[in-house]
């Protein structure tokens, strides 16, 4: 595999091309769905093909091939550097990409690997998730249940010298609840996603998933719609986590400097929120979904401080980035597959946990809200607005937690909220995610302690 | 090419059959599509992209399995099929289940799909219309702090389908799509809006207007502010209502989610469930139409479908399972990701139809509200529950627009927001799959700070 990155390096820069590189990958998935105990879909797939990018002079190409041949590849090479030269008559700024070089191979190694495991025993996991949440309780009118695995190896080479392979494995596990009393219809959904094998798909939470989402839908139906108005806030870890990553990461993706969209571009060095607020984006965590020793450049990942104390002082970079703003390489660009070329993106993104004791802080904010989990969120990066939606929530009523409400949305733009950040927690916790960008999605997670925000803007009916 | 798809396509439903599968069906994508990409108003990179992979569906004793592979080599399909039949023996049981559509004679015509100048556009052209794109943004935003990000995409696929049951159908589409998106600063203030064009046809596209409308566009969302809220009308300009009805009302209407009680309109079928003034109709058979087929993702042939007429929900959108299953007639909305998944449902080209009045008469007759010409939420499908960020709103005050907004959400329930639509403008605007004018509704929550 190694020869076949080769011999498309070797063409392409004989072509004429300053930088190439490859990524060859293979991956198996499976998805298994259960709704209300019926197989909705089981799918299996193969994904086996190699992305090449070919640079000279600020100009990129970008084709894939699943010839994966000698041939194919020098073909392939020879065709991408040649867009690249035809390309760079149209470029206006000119820049060299380097960068250091890295070799070595990385093998995951999990208790069960997701091939020693029957799709009987896969299937059984997910119909007990599924008939688990339809038990607990007569008003669950739906259920649906998936499992998802994905298994892959990427070899990674690059003209620099770079050559890398990894081996991933990732897991999830979702449960949708639907509960229903007379017209009242009130679903909610919770995942359970890590870095491993199928064992973690048996440990405890992973195991009570249904009865916990079951649960929540429930408890829902007595839940009131939010009145809109402006509240302070103190956001659940999850909910935390998807602020940190809508609202602040996106915007911290170093392919935004050259570009000129993002509202943090002349803010490097300076004062984002308050001395307590650090925000880290962190692959080296163990057993966490959006782990990876190298990117999908080959460069070796580290931990990110992008905010620390306050200040924001480190971007995501991809090697490109890192060049053209004379800035560390630290392992942020990734792809979905082969079939897409590389984007500085996130793996792990939190807020670090400081000192307050959620019941300190929920005393402490008298009159508000309390938001959880999420349904969903979006920003937009060169304007820094943001909006994202918690599934659920609780208002704060003389210091204590009252009444639950449902869909709560909160807007803001990233430079004026982080500053109205003014408490935050001292417990933590990761929530698995899928990240989309430029039409990929790549596995993350998101997280945090529970924080308050002041006054920002809440939606409601 | 088509037909050796088709051949691929037919060998390996035989293969599955053999393999013990009932019944079963096989998906073939390909297609190459050019790319070039925009970053700080210059062209920075060039992308061919070709993908090519088949999709196995089988189905033994009403259990089903599916598996797919991003190649058309003869081991690689030889594999899937039989991963697809191991999945199958695997699964449980749907009774609902009834059959593959069978093949049927009687598929529409529908024109304009695949347009030759397309296909055969060569980079060089391609890289030029980039470049008017930019220069038309740049005019406008001249003497200005900006930056435009943009860029262009020509795609051409063949897509072929086979079953047990005779199916066997190949064809092939064309399009193309153009945008620029110019990020302005101004002071402290820095803004970003988009225009794009996406069509089947080379002809149709203007990168002039592409480019000036993208600049003027941002230029008006400078200097936002926010509102004191409250409960007022909203007006949807035809892109913000392309959203609010894409994403807020076309899910609700998929039969698969209804069946399940997942939908907000579960129990309002046959309904009166818009105002008087509201008709929309699914129309597969569009000429030029970019949801336009004239057979969808099964196979089974498509057709207009009216979904609401003068307020009332005549029908809901199927593919074959979801209308087996309510023992009704299959309105051909099977859809699915190329070969990589399993049909699902969805619009072809959803039209509202349009009213009088262009997006300024419809401003002129409110007192106090907002514009929403565009927003990226959905609602909560159960419920219906909306709560949307105006990602590029407007105060309207006696008839005229003030100023742009920021930190500002609109707030209502889907099923309000259909009964209290009291002005449909004329001004149709085709985005991808949604055909819609603007429109207004009386009155929502508005909160902004």
């Amino acid at each position: 595999m190694e020869d076949l990155a080769q011999a498309a390096i070797e063409a392409a820069l004989k072509i004429g091309a300053s930088f190439v590189d490859v990524r060859i990958e293979n991956t198996t998935t499976t998805i298994i769905e259960i709704n209300d105990a019926i197989t909705k879909q089981s799918i299996a797939s193969r994904m086996k093909g190699a992305g090449i990018r070919a640079f000279t002079d600020g100009a990129w190409a970008f084709a894939q091939t699943t010839n994966l041949t000698p041939e194919g590849m020098r073909l392939t090479g020879e065709s991408v550097a040649k867009l690249a030269l035809a390309t760079r008559d149209r470029v206006e700024e000119s820049f060299e990409i380097d960068g250091p070089s890295f070799e070595g191979k990385f093998v995951l190694s999990v208790k069960k690997p997701f091939s020693s495991i029957s799709i009987e025993e896969k299937m059984d996991l997910v119909k007990m998730i599924d008939d688990q949440a339809r038990d607990y309780d007569k008003r669950i009118v739906s259920t649906r249940s998936i499992y998802g695995e994905l298994w892959s190896k990427v070899i990674i080479a690059n003209s620099l010298g770079t050559n890398v392979s990894m081996e991933n494995s990732v897991p999830r596990i979702i449960s949708v609840s639907t509960a229903k009393e007379g017209s009242n219809r009130q679903r909610m959904q919770k995942s359970i996603g890590v870095r491993g094998g199928f064992e973690e798909m048996e440990t405890e939470p992973a195991q009570n998933l249904g009865n916990t989402t079951a649960k929540l839908a429930v408890d829902l139906l007595s839940s009131e719609a939010a009145k809109g108005g402006i509240y302070d806030v103190v956001m659940d870890p999850i909910l935390n986590g998807v602020l940190t990553h809508e609202a602040f990461g996106h915007a911290a993706e170093a392919d935004n400097w050259p570009a000129h969209s993002t509202v943090l571009e002349d803010k490097i060095g300076e004062r984002m929120g308050p001395a307590f607020l650090s925000i880290s984006d962190d692959p080296t965590l163990p057993g966490k979904r959006g782990s990876t020793e190298y990117d999908w450049e080959g460069t070796k990942t580290r931990k990110r401080l992008l905010v620390k104390d306050g200040v924001l002082t480190e971007l995501l970079h991809s090697l490109e980035t890192s060049s053209r703003l004379d800035m560390e390489p630290n392992g942020s660009s990734r792809s979905q597959s082969f079939m897409y070329p590389p984007l500085p993106r996130m793996s792990n993104t939190f807020m670090e946990p400081r000192d307050w004791d959620l019941d300190e802080l929920i005393t402490d904010t008298k009159t508000g809200i309390l938001l959880c989990s999420f349904n969903y969120g979006y920003t937009q990066p060169a304007k820094g607005q943001f909006m994202f939606q918690a599934s659920h929530g609780y208002m704060i009523e003389n210091g204590e937690m009252g009444q639950m409400v449902r869909d709560v949305s909160l807007a803001g733009n990233i430079l004026e909220v982080l500053p109205k950040i003014d408490a935050i927690g001292k417990d933590f916790e990761l929530d698995a995610g899928t990240c989309g960008k430029g039409g990929q999605a790549v596995p993350v997670m998101t997280g945090g302690p529970h924080a308050r925000i002041r006054a920002v803007p809440v939606g409601g009916m | 090419m088509s037909e050796q798809l088709l051949d691929l396509a037919e060998r390996a439903v035989k293969m599955a059959e053999k393999l013990g599968a009932d019944q079963a069906e096989a998906y073939i994508g390909k297609s190459s599509a050019f790319v070039i990409d925009v970053e700080n108003s210059a062209i920075k990179s060039a992308e061919e992209q070709r993908d090519a992979g088949i999709g196995i569906r089988t189905i033994i004793d009403k259990k089903i399995g599916f598996a797919y592979v991003t190649t058309l080599y003869e081991d690689d399909i030889k594999e899937v099929v039989s991963m697809s039949v191991d999945l199958a023996k695997a699964s449980i049981a749907d009774p609902d289940f009834v059959s593959l559509p069978s093949d049927d004679s009687a598929y529409p015509e529908v024109n304009g799909l695949y347009d030759k100048a397309i296909k055969e556009m060569s980079s060089d052209a391609a890289a030029d219309y980039v470049i008017r794109v930019i220069d038309a943004s740049k005019q406008v935003l001249e003497g200005r702090e900006f930056a435009i990000e943009g860029g262009i995409q020509t795609s051409c696929g063949t897509s072929a389908i086979a079953n047990s049951l005779g199916v066997s159908k190949t064809s092939s589409k064309t399009s193309i799509t153009l945008y620029s998106l110019p990020i302005v600063k101004e002071g402290e203030d820095q803004t970003t809006s988009y225009e794009y064009q996406v069509s089947r046809k080379l002809s149709d596209i203007d990168p002039e207007w592409v480019g000036e409308t993208a600049a003027h566009l941002t230029l008006n969302t400078l200097g936002p502010k926010t509102i004191e809220g409250g409960e007022m009308p909203v007006v949807f300009g035809p892109l913000g209502a392309a959203s609010v009805l894409g994403r807020g009302f076309a899910d609700a209407i998929s039969a698969e989610e209804v069946q399940k009680g997942r939908s907000y309109i579960s129990d309002a079928f046959g309904d009166k469930i818009a105002s008087d003034i509201v008709t929309i109709t699914d129309n597969a058979l569009l000429d030029f139409g970019i949801g336009s087929r004239s057979y969808d993702s099964e196979g089974h042939p498509t057709q207009v479908t009216p979904i609401i007429e003068d307020g009332i929900l005549k029908s809901l959108l199927h593919n074959s399972y979801t209308a087996n299953k309510d023992d009704v007639p299959n309105t051909g909305n099977a859809s699915r990701p190329s070969y990589s998944g399993l049909p699902s449902i969805s619009t072809t080209n959803f039209i509202l139809s349009p009213g009088k009045g262009t997006l300024d008469d419809l401003v002129s007759e409110i007192d106090r509200g907002v514009i929403c010409n565009r927003t990226g939420d959905r609602p909560n499908m159960t419920t219906g529950d909306l709560s949307a960020m105006l990602l590029e709103g407007f105060y309207i005050e006696k008839g005229e627009i003030k100023h742009p907004l920021k930190n500002t959400l609109v707030g209502i329930n889907m099923r309000d927001l259909l009964q209290r639509i009291s002005r449909v403008g004329e001004d149709t605007r085709t985005s991808f799959s949604m055909v819609t004018p603007s429109f207004v509704i009386e009155s929502a929550t508005v909160t902004s700070g």
